[in-house]
């Protein structure tokens, strides 16, 4: 079976894995600070960001990209309502980057190399 | 005192509020986890204002009668504009679908949250509403409804809503407890502080952090009244709960001087001496890292609820045990089943222990820290029986990695997925 080795650069741990294993199957279990809950898509908790070797990673799906851009949404709206515009800039450039480096670890799949951490 | 004797009348709270819920003495057990001596309420409100009414809340199905008659006496289905469910747990939407066949014009106001859940909690499709959150409002001529997005309290989709005119805060489950008492007025129905307690400690101690970043949007409100869904309305000195649930939720090692130092805690528990053994070399070598608390403790000597007191203000758990019979001895088991009593979500763990035969206890545990979604670097260390000098040094180094990877400069390490 072909291998992928994926770094989890919070923990300093590099894991070889099975092509098309899951990121949360293994930072879950090497005590990476990415944290999870629903597992499914749908809660937006297990974002992690792509440091190297995004082109290695599944693509993510609609749904995938509609779970992280909502999550974007909710915490811009947090910061329009408390009238922050500093942290809403920096909100709008981190969105620029939704379903590029930002993904669901839940979601997405492990194809070759690459390193993440946590967002 | 006994809900019979109350003729099911609607209760006049303030000028332009009546609680309109439910008693329900002979209640128990709730939520399979809760006792209550008393029973508990189900309160609901109904907000008149000079262009509308609002129904806050409603209650358990099976009290549903109690809260009709309620409403009827003080309110007609048609003049309801607005329905508001600030938490949508079966108790406060039990007879929802029923107000709604009443009322088919008045409109339904829940969180952003609640949406998924309102048809699954239903089961359907069709209900119309109006997703709201903080700082949305609603007007019913001279009295606006002020909206307050305070999630996780104790459901994802929880919420407050503020009746700006009078100052009443209906909080849902926060500031509530399960007590029952048809006078229902916290200067009324005596010595309720145990009820309290034992509801924060049960329902909301799990989600401080949340109870925190409600606090953001509850204190600057001047409150005149506090209306939770469950048990006494608190009228009298009602901010004093505000700052009892501030004190409650506040981690209290943050109080102290050192108070951005972490804290280590490994437990353990020995027949023979040998995981005991263990876990002081694990102490030695974590303690070589430096930088933080580290305290020992043998389970033998305590009872679960000191200890878990114990767990939630530390950063990294250790926990030792035997293996008899194939598991990890029962007070490992009591202490980890209280786990979720608290938010152990993202804490440093791992597990150890000394083993004769086959030393399953220390995955076992492994499996549990890691369930609780507590972050386990290392997978755990078993030991054969008597450890061995350079046994006890895997222990120190043991030690040492989960140090360096609680101060946040974990060693470098190279593993195949079958290892984890």
């Amino acid at each position: 079976m072909a291998k992928a080795k994926i770094k989890f650069a919070d923990v300093n741990v590099t894991v070889t894995v099975p092509v098309g294993t899951r990121i949360i199957e293994i930072s879950e279990k090497v005590g990476s600070y990415i944290a999870y809950n629903c597992r499914e898509g749908d809660c937006g908790s297990c974002l992690f960001t792509v440091l190297e070797g995004a082109e290695h990673l599944s693509k993510p799906s609609a749904p995938e990209k509609a779970t992280i851009f909502a999550h974007f949404q909710q915490i811009l709206d947090g910061w329009r309502s408390a009238n922050d515009m500093e942290s809403l800039q920096a909100m709008i450039l981190r969105e620029n980057f939704a379903g590029k480096n930002c993904r669901l670890a839940c979601q997405t799949q492990v194809f070759g190399d690459a390193t993440v951490a946590p967002l | 005192m006994n809900g019979q004797h109350m003729k099911n009348e609607a209760i006049a709270v303030t000028n332009k509020v009546h609680w309109i819920g439910a008693l329900d003495p002979t209640m128990r057990t709730f939520d399979v986890i809760l006792k209550t001596p008393n029973g508990t309420t189900y309160n609901a409100y109904l907000v008149r204002g000079s262009e509308g009414v609002a129904v806050i809340d409603t209650v358990k199905a099976e009290r549903a009668d109690q809260f009709f008659t309620r409403l009827e006496a003080v309110a007609r289905y048609h003049e309801i504009t607005a329905i508001v469910l600030n938490h949508l747990e079966p108790d406060h939407s039990g007879a929802l679908p029923e107000l709604m066949r009443r009322a088919p014009q008045a409109k339904l106001y829940i969180s952003d949250a609640a949406q998924l859940m309102l048809k699954a909690l239903l089961n359907n499709n069709d209900i119309d509403y109006i997703p709201v959150t903080t700082n949305d409002s609603i007007s019913l001529g001279d009295c606006t409804l002020r909206f307050l997005n305070t999630p996780y309290l104790h459901w994802p989709d929880t919420q407050c809503t503020y009746l700006v005119e009078e100052g009443v805060l209906f909080s849902g489950d926060v500031f509530g407890c399960h007590y029952c008492d048809e006078l229902l007025f916290n200067d009324r129905v005596g010595d309720f502080r145990f009820s309290f307690e034992y509801y924060y400690n049960h329902i909301m101690r799990p989600f401080k952090a949340y109870v925190l970043s409600a606090l953001e949007l509850i204190e600057p409100l001047p409150i005149q009244l506090i209306a939770p869904t469950h048990g006494p309305i608190l009228r009298d000195h009602p901010q004093h709960y505000v700052q009892h649930y501030r004190e409650l939720s506040t981690p209290h090692l943050h109080l102290e001087r050192d108070r951005d130092t972490k804290s280590m805690i490994i437990f353990y528990i020995s027949s023979y001496g040998n995981t005991m053994h263990m876990a002081e070399a694990i102490r030695d070598g974590a303690a070589e890292v430096g930088g933080f608390r580290i305290s020992l403790y043998d389970l033998e000597g305590g009872e679960v609820e000191p200890f878990i007191d114990l767990v939630e203000e530390a950063d990294a758990i250790l926990l030792g045990s035997p293996t008899i019979n194939g598991d990890a001895v029962k007070p490992v088991w009591d202490l980890l089943s209280s786990f979720s009593k608290i938010n152990v979500k993202g804490k440093v763990a791992g597990a150890f222990g000394s083993y004769g035969w086959t030393g399953e206890a220390v995955r076992m545990i492994d499996d549990r820290l890691r369930g609780l979604k507590m972050r386990v670097p290392l997978s755990g260390l078993r030991i054969k029986l008597i450890p061995s000098a350079d046994e006890l040094q895997d222990c120190h180094r043991f030690g040492q990695d989960i140090g360096n990877f609680l101060i946040g400069k974990p060693r470098a390490r190279e593993i195949d997925m079958s290892q984890l």
